[in-house]
């Protein structure tokens, strides 16, 4: 007879630190071994129960869902003994338990909510034996292995103990209920447990099971477990001693070495297959509620959604053509049929009110993502782009066949504003119906190699240099290993002990560390979240988390809303309040005119600072675009995407908008869907319509090939689809050779297309971002400033890119700023901007609002002790940075800045409480200062080591002169050269990226006192001059000039770094 | 009299250190390792590397990058054997000398004043240590100064090509104006300050207020202010001769017999102790070192629990060491260092129970250490590891707590350990033992229960794995063994291990 086994205990890396496998390897071990089921209990939760579930389904093996409850009341589990040393810390045994029902599973979920809840704060917490009574309906437990409480009360008391513990169980779950475990390690101590075991669960009549108490899929990764629990320990591995295991036996076993290992009692085997038939729970059977939204007597929430839609019908349609109105009537009617069916109706209630909490709270917020393609969603308000007028699908957004929910992302301002949108979504729907989604926080290079480094007993300072040096480019070249990262930081890899090191970073990358919380997922569910999957607290206090990631809610079809945090949406509230405050304008963001001037500085593509075309890539293709109206926007910002880049479309399309290639379509049919994008497909939306068109697909089905192109496991889907597409193109006549073109758009684009409703929602942000930044530039710069970090650029460019455009931007100042930048009006009628405190790095919020509330208060301040004096909380330190970015030259008798550094040196020293009263007295206000002025380049260092930026003038402006002998340009001149003409440049490397669709060649952008300047580095150049590159602040950049379409490059042949004085200039580096 | 002091700096002094004795070395780029390995780094090097790019801080695999450097570890033996020559050096042109090194730079100041008839006017007597110097081999500057600080000072900022300079009195300010601040030992704070002041030389230090100074930087800015004036005043602390405890005799005829060495050391031993308690010590520990016959040295050291001055107690000790370790050829010289210790008083009370005299333990213990062997005598102390019979002896030592936990008796099978284990041969079956040869006779297993398995340490060289089996075996004449087989897995060697009864 062939053997058959079941792994019914083991535990998956989601037991962070205790374990060394992901719950995939685990199942595809699981699936090697033709074990035909398998159940994954983790401690204290099912973190990687969807995961498990999900991979599981995928290998045609049973998964089956319990986790590892620590429970105070069975003891201590079991630690070495007293007379031998050991490290181990006491802590409470763990009983395994298994899910037999939903009922059991809803129970495991409430029972770990329980007591994770009772925690104050983020930690492990335990059950007692009042929960365990509680909730003990529908689960089976088993006895445990040597963290469990037979095993421990074995130790503690012997049989009678061990006896009296199982009875207990026995009490608690029922006798049918209980399994007494026996796990063989090949461990002597184990052994007489064993025994012991055998013989109570003979005199209790209780079955009996082996398991493996598995911890790893396979012998080799004891080693990744030995580590974890040296890093869980922080301990060094020389040091760990028994804390590590004794061997490597606790991987995934076969059925056949588990019949040997058990040769003398079958029972133990064949109950593992008993006792999985009995287990009928699985995750599919979620038993998962979407929300209800409370909707007032007498209506229903069908009811009460339609009215809300038609009002919001009448408003957004109303007053434009008739026309308009009544298309959106029929497609609003044709959503609400669906919703209906799909009885989604609670879920657009739920975002409706959040929008309406934001809108009565005067948070701005804008409905992001597919969404943006439903009327309904338009009308409710959610989103801001009419997908009516703009044509856009449906079938993207939400269709009839997909098993899932529809996916409302929400942008909201970020910080406060969004944390005020959540704390509503808590208050709404209970402690227990919403929570945040997780966010698995896994090992990635530098994480690895710091605490694998650790435990292997390297010092402090050689991980520094390691971690500093782990490349973490988007691109990643043959040389730009872990690997090579370690020979660069200077370690020999031939050494055993760094090969080790080196192997161990690498195995451990990608398994997950600890959990943290999303920054944006919520799920909610109708007040009983606890039912469906564990609440425990988050770090942040008033936050509670779900044990699952977004995508395994997603998996799970757990209904989320995204509340976002964008940068861009709290920079244009802040001009909504700015510009009317300062320029008289009232400025309305569903309302912004199409404007020439705006288009024009498009066209030039001069867009630093604004939302999603500021990038280096997206200048270097606007002057190519030339946008001229709302739509090109929305293709510029989907265009320089890695889909369209990979897919080839961006070249085509670029060639066509410059009418160098003529349009054409693979099929005349498919004119009308191409016809906008010129022929070239370039969003998802096209690609369904393509299906539709072409091969008669229903929406549905359409949207089921794009998702089955997505997802790159699903092959099998894939060809079946295809298939279907090509039979119905086959019977549409269309030829082989078109098919085949067809085929290809779809297959190459649907990877990583972009939702056109998307692109759309992101296109008006950056309209209005543009229009704010040509129309108003004082209120959008002080705003910008205000919302960092965001964007692609760093302060000190937005400042010197405002200047440029003839804004003032004035210096800190003691007597006036406050922490935030502000704008000021010029006594000739201009407007400037005032740098804020908040720009003086060291200094604390708290410290500055002090000097601003003192300042409110008394008035100015008189001199620097006057200062010291009145805010007694500033410290030496921060007087020193205020001091020294010129902060304090408007106070009396200060002449400079390193005077005002000279007083606050004694400032910062208060005389003690007697002479304080009168420390007037001490001053000497004819001292001549002893120190000479800062000189520019001095002043110049002291800007960016204090601020960040200078708003004097460029650093390369001081340089222009010996440059210009030198017959370098700056960035302006380069426009008067030609393509192809060998050119010198020099500048400030603001900006470096390495896309991953380049090849390994890297885009920087170089900064000057006239603009910018684009400059390619070839990956040989790269290898070559990796440090200049990489480190470098000022360079100068040699080699012929590209100039294509008035987008100007220079391809570097040579790089120098110029001296930098020691300037600490920020550049934004992109991965 | 004149004060007058003249300044030794010896910069990259590891590097000099060890190239000294090297002089094949020293036109070679070379570079002092610190650390061990694989975590070498570049400490100290000499200017031919620096040419190259070296910098201090760099890790042995980024040197191997540059061609033909040589690679010497830093030892501190040769820079202190070094120093005490530089020192030595120093003292031929004055008996004060005062050492005043930093992090890897030598440092020391004669006080010269009063040589001029010896050695000649100051740049006579400067160029005269500067030629001592090199022939010790060293590349050194040297300032002299009627101030103790201001010659210190010069030394540190004067570069090789120019090695020597000679204040003239009351110029010191004006001299020292142009070097840098690096001069002056700053910590961080400082340094930061007077950066943002602008002050980058001492001559710009010496140029502020000094009450505005002592205002912000406190004493320590007047003490600053004093160096970049050449005005701060130092008490001179020359280096006196280490206090040692040491006695060297040379015998007139080789000695072969314990006795007649004993006689001598006797003697040595009280002049010893008498020089001891001249400073109230007493003696910690003695090291007999013997020159033999044929070149070699014979080393024994002896350490009591607690210092003594008993001598019959140290020749006692002596006497059993050297028993238990004679020397392997006849002795031609003897010396006998001391290191000195508090003497020990222990307060005993009328009513406290007596207690065997420490020094009577020790002379025991030292009995049984003269059989047994240090490594085996002590007190044998578990090791945190899973690795078996992993132990390590520790020296006795009164605890001064009593561990109130009593561990827990619980009955086990008599179990004879095999010490050290013996070899045997097996032959195995379906992976189990099925019969073996242990002490030359053939058992039969009948039944074997095991494989218990253990391995650790996979991530050192030092990795081990063993299978334990537990087995009943009889020989063919019907004689039952019980034991415990161990099976290396490394190494797939089988041991006995134990016998159970």
């Amino acid at each position: 007879m062939t053997e058959q086994y079941i792994e019914l205990h083991a535990a998956s890396a989601f037991t962070f630190l205790q374990a060394a496998s992901d719950p995939e390897d685990l199942i595809e071990r699981a699936a090697e071994l033709e074990m035909p089921a398998m159940a994954l209990l983790d401690h204290n939760g099912v973190y990687g129960s969807a995961r498990f579930h999900t991979s599981a389904q995928r290998n045609k093996i049973r998964a089956h869902i319990g986790a590892e409850v620590s429970v105070t009341s069975f003891g201590s589990r079991l630690t070495p003994p007293a007379w031998l040393p050991h490290q181990y810390s006491q802590s409470p045994a763990r009983l395994p338990l298994l899910c037999a029902s939903r009922e059991g599973y809803q129970n495991l979920c409430q029972l770990i909510t329980q007591f994770k809840m009772r925690e104050s704060t983020k930690g492990d917490g335990a059950a007692n034996i009042a929960d365990l009574n509680q909730y003990a309906r529908g689960l089976i437990c088993l006895t445990g292995g040597d963290d469990g409480p037979l095993a421990a009360a074995l130790v503690r008391g012997g049989e009678a103990a061990g006896r009296e513990t199982v009875e207990r169980l026995v009490q608690l779950f029922g006798k049918e209920n209980v399994y007494v475990e026996l796990q063989r390690h090949q461990e002597r101590e184990e052994e007489w447990r064993n025994q012991a075991a055998l013989r109570i669960a003979r005199t209790l009549n209780l079955p009996i099971v082996a398991t493996n108490g598995v911890r790893y899929a396979t012998a080799y990764d004891r080693e990744v477990h030995d580590l974890f629990t040296a890093i869980r320990n922080h301990v060094e591995l020389d040091h760990a001693g028994r804390l590590l295991s004794l061997n490597g036996q606790r991987h995934l076993r076969s059925a056949r070495e588990m019949a040997a290992l058990f040769r003398d009692i079958p029972d133990a085997l064949s109950n593992t297959l008993e006792l999985s038939s009995r287990l009928k729970f699985e995750l599919s059977d979620l038993g998962y509620e979407f929300p209800r939204y409370p909707v007032p007597d007498g209506k229903t929430m069908e009811s009460f959604l339609r009215k809300r839609v038609a009002e919001g019908v009448q408003r957004r349609y109303g007053s434009r053509n008739r026309d308009l109105l009544e298309r959106a009537k029929k497609q609003v009617e044709r959503e609400l049929v669906l919703i209906a069916k799909l009885g989604f109706e609670g879920y657009f209630l739920i975002v409706w009110d959040i929008i309406q909490f934001c809108k009565q709270n005067d948070i701005l917020v804008q409905g992001r993502g597919s969404a943006a393609n439903s009327a309904v969603c338009y009308s409710l308000e959610i989103t801001a782009v009419d997908p009516v007028g703009m044509d856009l699908l449906f079938e993207r957004f939400l269709s009839e066949s997909r098993n899932e929910w529809p996916d409302i992302d929400l942008d909201l301002p970020s910080e406060d504003k969004r944390e005020q949108a959540i704390q509503y979504v808590y208050r709404r729907y209970g402690e227990l119906g919403a929570a945040m989604t997780a966010n698995v926080i896994t090992y990635r290079g530098k994480s690895a190699a710091r605490e694998v480094g650790k435990a292997l007993g390297f010092d402090e300072d050689t991980l520094g240099r390691l971690s500093s040096l782990v490349g973490q480019w988007e691109w990643r070249g043959s040389t730009d290993t872990m690997a090579h990262s370690f020979q660069h930081a200077g370690f020999d890899t031939r050494h055993p002990r760094i090969a080790k090191y080196l192997e161990l970073s690498m195995r451990i990358q990608k398994l997950p560390r600890h959990l943290g919380q999303h920054s944006g997922g919520m799920v909610i569910c109708q007040g009983q979240l606890n039912h469906v999957v564990p609440l425990e607290r988050a770090s942040m206090p008033g936050r509670t988390v779900v044990q699952w990631d977004k995508e395994d809610c997603a998996d799970l079809g757990i209904i989320k809303v995204d509340l976002l945090g964008l940068g861009m949406m709290a920079v244009l509230k802040d001009c909504l309040e700015l510009i009317p405050q300062h320029y008289g304008d009232r400025a309305d963001l569903a309302q912004l005119p199409e404007d020439e001037e705006v288009y024009r500085t498009l066209q030039k593509a001069d867009t630093v600072g604004m939302f999603q075309v500021e990038s280096r890539a997206q200048m270097a293709s606007l002057p190519r675009n030339y946008p001229k109206r709302f739509y090109d926007l929305v293709v510029q910002v989907a265009i320089i995407r890695p889909g369209p880049i990979v897919g080839q479309m961006m070249h085509p399309y670029m060639r066509r908008r410059q009418n160098k290639e003529a349009v054409t379509y693979p099929h005349p049919s498919l004119k009308p869907v191409l016809e906008r994008t010129l022929g070239v497909p370039l969003f998802q939306e096209q690609l369904l319509r393509i299906a539709m068109t072409v091969a008669n697909f229903t929406g549905a089905e359409a949207d089921e090939l794009r998702r089955a192109v997505g997802m790159r496991r699903s092959w099998e889907r894939m060809k079946n689809l295809e298939g279907k597409l090509r039979a119905g193109m086959a019977a549409n006549g269309i030829d082989a050779a078109t098919q085949d073109t067809i085929v290809q758009n779809i297959s190459s684009f649907a990877l990583y297309g972009f939702p056109e409703s998307h692109a759309a929602s992101f296109a008006l942000l950056a309209y209005a971002s543009a229009y704010f930044k040509v129309k108003y530039l004082a209120a959008f710069t002080a705003a910008i400033l205000n919302n960092q970090p965001m964007g692609f650029y760093a302060p000190a460019v937005l400042v010197k890119d405002a200047q440029r455009h003839g804004l003032r931007v004035k210096p800190i100042d003691i007597q006036i700023s406050d922490w935030q930048c502000a704008v000021e009006h010029e006594p000739d009628g201009s407007l400037s901007v005032r740098l804020g405190l908040g720009y003086v790095k060291g200094l604390s919020r708290s410290n500055s609002e002090a000097i601003t509330a003192e300042r409110i208060k008394n008035g100015p301040f008189r001199f620097a002790e006057d200062l010291a004096l009145r805010v007694p909380s500033l410290s030496r330190r921060e007087l020193t940075k205020l001091a020294q970015i010129g902060a304090l030259n408007q106070l009396d008798g200060i002449r400079h800045r390193r005077d005002a550094l000279w007083q606050i040196e004694r400032a910062g020293k208060p005389e003690g409480p007697l002479l304080q009263q009168h420390s007037e007295w001490l001053r000497n206000a004819d001292e001549v200062p002893p120190l000479a002025q800062m000189n520019v380049e001095e002043r110049l260092v002291a800007d960016y080591a204090g601020t960040g930026l200078t708003v004097g003038k460029h650093p390369m402006f001081y340089r222009r002169a010996e440059l210009r002998r030198q017959n370098i340009l700056s960035a302006v001149e380069l426009h008067l050269y030609k393509h192809g003409q060998f050119v010198r440049a020099a500048g400030c490397i603001i900006a470096r990226q390495r896309p991953g669709t380049a090849k390994g060649f890297i885009f920087m952008s170089m900064e000057d006192e006239t603009g910018i300047a684009n400059v390619i580095v070839t990956p040989d150049l790269y290898e070559r001059d990796r440090l200049v590159v990489t480190r470098s602040k000022f360079l100068l950049v040699e080699g012929p000039l590209q100039n294509q379409d008035n987008v100007i490059h220079i391809k570097a042949t040579r790089l120098t770094a110029l001296s930098d004085a020691a300037l600490e200039l920020k550049s934004h580096d992109f991965h | 009299m004149k004060e007058h002091y003249a300044c030794v700096c010896i910069k990259e002094f590891p590097a000099q250190s060890m190239l000294r004795l090297r002089p094949e070395l020293r036109n070679c780029a070379c570079v002092v390792m610190k650390g061990d390995p694989p975590l070498e780094q570049v400490c100290s090097l000499n200017r031919k590397a620096r040419l190259l790019g070296l910098v201090p801080g760099m890790t042995k695999v980024e040197v191997e990058t540059f061609e033909q450097i040589t690679m010497l570890k830093r030892t501190a033996a040769e820079e202190a054997a070094a120093g005490e020559a530089l020192l030595a050096c120093a003292g031929g042109f004055s008996p004060r000398v005062e050492e005043c090194s930093v992090n890897g730079m030598f440092l020391c100041v004669i006080d010269v004043a009063g040589t001029e008839k010896l050695f000649g006017p100051a740049e006579v007597l400067a160029h005269k240590l500067l030629s001592e110097l090199q022939r010790l081999g060293f590349i050194a500057c040297i300032a002299v100064s009627s101030q103790f600080h201001a010659a210190i000072i010069a030394a540190r900022g004067l570069l090789a090509n120019n090695p020597v300079t000679v204040i003239p009195a009351g110029m010191e300010k004006e001299t020292l104006a142009a070097l840098p601040l690096s001069v002056l030992d700053l910590t961080p704070d400082q340094a930061e300050t007077f950066s943002l002041w602008g002050i980058r030389t001492l001559g710009a230090l010496a140029d502020l207020p000094l009450k505005g100074l002592i205002a912000r930087l406190g004493q320590a800015g007047k003490c600053m202010h004093e160096l970049a004036h050449g005005t701060r005043s130092h008490l001179f602390q020359s280096v006196e001769p280490a206090f040692s405890l040491s006695e060297h005799m040379e015998f007139d005829s080789p000695i072969e017999m314990l006795d007649a060495l004993l006689f001598v050391v006797n003697t040595m031993l009280e002049q010893l102790i008498l020089r001891a308690t001249a400073r109230v010590f007493a003696l910690a520990s003695v090291t007999i070192t013997l020159k033999l016959e044929g070149g070699t040295t014979h080393v024994r050291t002896v350490r009591p629990a607690l210092p003594s001055i008993d001598r019959l107690l140290w020749l006692k000790l002596l006497h059993l060491d050297l028993d238990a370790h004679t020397p392997q050829a006849a002795i031609l010289a003897a010396t006998v260092t001391a290191e000195p210790g508090s003497t020990s008083k222990v307060q005993l009370g009328l009513f406290s129970p007596q207690l065997p005299e420490p020094s009577r333990l020790d002379v025991t213990l030292a009995r049984i250490s003269a059989i047994v062997g240090e490594e085996n005598a002590g007190c044998a102390v578990l090791n945190d590891t899973h690795a078996p019979d992993a132990f390590r002896i520790e020296p006795f030592q009164v605890l001064s707590t009593h561990s109130k936990a009593v561990p827990s008796v619980t009955v086990r099978p008599a179990t004879r350990l095999i010490r050290p284990a013996e070899n045997m041969s097996v032959t195995i079956q379906d992976s189990k033992p099925e019969s073996f040869f242990f002490r030359d006779r053939k058992y039969t297993v009948e039944r074997a229960y095991g494989p218990w398995l253990s391995s650790g340490d996979w991530w050192n060289p030092s990795l081990w794995g063993y299978e334990q089996w537990d087995l009943v075996a009889y020989t063919q004449a019907g004689a039952m063994l019980c034991c415990s087989a161990v099976r290396d897995i490394l190494r797939n060697d089988w041991q006995m291990a134990a016998l159970y009864d």
